[in-house]
């Protein structure tokens, strides 16, 4: 049970909101990446039936989203814009809107409690939403989307406004989604949350999907770029000599403290074998060897580039 | 924020059926409405006109109780006939219309000025649904101050008349009900769409204003300059109060819309072209809420 695109596209009017989008989204934490006007917000809008694509076929979970109905009653959706009713109760807010999913009044008052427990408003439940800060509306949406337990969590921006420990806390809840095994698909523009967040990314430029997948398996396929290496051991300037008289490491630079080497190579698994040989021909003592650059920033520059613009 | 231990569980209960999801949405607008003293002084106050008639029936009908008046006639002094209804119509259904001039629109205008339909269409609620629920805010108003208290009315006097009475003024009946249905109809959806399309609440509601007697004003020019009677096709009044006239079966002099829905005579346009131009009106209404109402805004550049 996945989430597909086939096929699909979206323009408004004569501009490009996404174009040709083929996808397979799997349960786990799902993060789309990319820069404004990518096309991250269309994506989600088109897969909870907000809008329509203008040609190909859309499925959540075997549903597709012009049936309301069906679709949010496992779908919730958490929307960039800071709207909610006047005079509402943060209580009243979920309460009201959870009625709309046809459950009888005693559930939704449970729910609506449970919702507020759970993204630490409890104590803020019965305060107008009007008087809340910033970072409380954005739990209450998020406890807005989340109320009704639903399988799929489509997640517009979610950490924006959060405090770093209200951060941390709910990239925890997210995890926890993803684990329990619902669809978390999360936008994001804080690139080294995405990484802590994440299953599988997608990233967006320009309308198109540039890369999708995990994290590792999109960077390999980023061969034009260097795989950046960092070994940390007590003889650096040695090891940097020995692979240098290799043809595909590209750069070797020693850290300031001299217990670290930063390495560029076209072929890892090359480097891994000669670091092998390397430690057993002259006892190199390696605290840590691990890759430097296979994160969601790194593959985000590579593809994207610091304008936004595909690289 | 805490963190709880729990495997994932989907809801297994029961669920009201579908098509009742609509019914959620008047809630706040009613609590909302309640809040404000205005509105409840001028809802109690469009239940006057009823009251004064159900006490004139009822004296009308209790010879008893005119014998203890001095000077007062000692038969029944008022003819409760389809003239009467249609005038308590024609009176409850502009209290309707001023009661949808303040409460119509605030009930779209600010889902749109403040981005907030997302929340309505990202529940299982479709944009049908949307819209049925806001009108059924107009719907229940408009139900208590015309036709429930008309048919309230007309039970009082066939009950107290006898003889029969309800029978033969079947007719009554159901043209107090089916002619404020379409007042209602026509109100609500003309409410609804300039709400949609217009963000400021008192230009909406001026514009309703507009609609009807801006409107109704062209028209009589029209018929002035070009010496017709076509041009009371853009007068919503005219048209309600003719197809009210053929539905209490009333001759077109005599009943004429009653009070505030008066055709003019000689300005009579047939009753079909009256029927046409409201349903058009009605469906140029759903147009205009169908483009409106989107679950995300759409920006052409």
């Amino acid at each position: 049970m996945s989430i597909v695109f086939d096929n699909v596209s979206r323009f408004y009017g004569e501009v490009l909101g996404v174009n040709r989008v083929n996808l397979t989204i799997p349960p786990g934490v799902t993060s789309l990446v990319g820069p404004n006007g990518s096309g991250k917000s269309t994506l989600m809008n088109l897969m909870t039936g907000l809008i329509r694509p203008t040609q190909g076929e859309i499925r959540v979970l075997n549903i597709p989203p012009d049936e309301p109905e069906r679709l949010f009653q496992l779908t919730g959706y958490c929307t960039q814009v800071d709207a909610f009713p006047r005079g509402l109760t943060g209580y009243q807010f979920l309460y009201s809107y959870l009625r709309l999913h046809g459950k009888p009044d005693a559930e939704c008052r449970q729910l609506a409690t449970e919702a507020l427990e759970r993204v630490g408003m409890a104590e803020a439940g019965n305060r107008l939403v009007a008087a809340y800060s910033k970072g409380m509306r954005q739990r209450i949406k998020l406890a807005h989307a989340i109320a009704h337990k639903p399988l799929v969590l489509v997640l517009d921006e979610p950490l924006n406004g959060l405090d770093p420990m209200a951060r941390a806390e709910t990239i925890a809840l997210f995890r926890e989604w993803g684990q329990e095994g619902r669809h978390v698909i999360v936008s994001s523009h804080i690139l080294h949350e995405v990484d802590r967040i994440s299953d599988q990314v997608i990233l967006l430029s320009h309308g198109y999907v540039v890369a999708e997948g995990q994290i590792q398996g999109v960077r390999s396929e980023v061969t034009d770029q260097p795989i950046q290496i960092l070994v940390r051991c007590n003889r650096p300037h040695l090891l940097a000599s020995r692979l240098f008289e290799q043809d595909h490491v590209v750069e070797a630079r020693v850290d300031s403290d001299n217990k670290g080497l930063l390495l560029r190579t076209r072929d890892a698994d090359r480097l891994y074998l000669l670091l092998n040989r390397v430690v057993m021909e002259t006892g190199l003592e390696v605290e840590s060897v691990a890759p430097a650059d296979e994160d969601v920033n790194s593959v985000y520059q590579y593809l994207i580039g610091h304008d936004g613009g595909t690289a | 924020m805490a963190v709880y231990k729990k495997t994932y569980q989907r809801y297994a209960g029961t669920l009201t059926p579908a098509w009742s999801r609509a019914f959620i949405i008047p809630r706040y607008a009613f609590e909302e409405m309640h809040r404000k003293r205005f509105l409840n002084m001028f809802f109690l106050a469009s239940m006057l006109y009823p009251l004064v008639c159900a006490f004139l029936i009822y004296v009308n009908q209790n010879l008893n109780f005119l014998k203890l008046l001095p000077g007062a006639p000692t038969q029944g002094f008022l003819e409760v006939n389809s003239t009467f209804f249609m005038a308590l119509l024609g009176v409850q259904s502009m209290m309707g219309f001023f009661m949808t001039a303040f409460v119509g629109p605030g009930l779209i205008s600010p889902d749109l000025a403040n981005n907030a339909l997302p929340l309505y269409l990202s529940r299982p609620l479709n944009r049908k649904q949307y819209v049925l629920g806001k009108m059924l805010v107009l719907v229940t108003l408009l139900s208590v101050m015309t036709w429930i208290p008309g048919l309230l009315l007309w039970l009082l006097h066939g009950v107290l008349a006898g003889n029969g009475w309800m029978g033969q003024n079947l007719r009554v009946a159901s043209g107090l009900f089916f002619g404020a249905w379409i007042w209602i109809l026509v109100l609500s959806l003309l409410s609804l769409a300039l709400s949609a399309w217009v963000k400021w609440k008192p230009a909406a509601g001026g514009l309703l204003f507009g609609v009807f007697f801006v409107a109704a004003g062209f028209g009589a020019a029209i018929n002035g300059v070009l010496r017709t009677k076509w041009g009371n096709l853009i007068n919503i009044s005219h048209l309600v109060g003719s197809v009210w006239v053929s539905l209490f079966e009333e001759p077109m002099n005599r009943g004429a819309g009653a009070v505030f829905f008066r055709v003019a005579a000689g300005e009579e346009i047939p009753v079909w072209c009256c029927w046409a131009t409201l349903i058009g009106i009605c469906l140029v209404c759903l147009w205009l809420l169908a483009k409106k109402i989107r679950g995300a805004e759409v920006v052409r550049s």
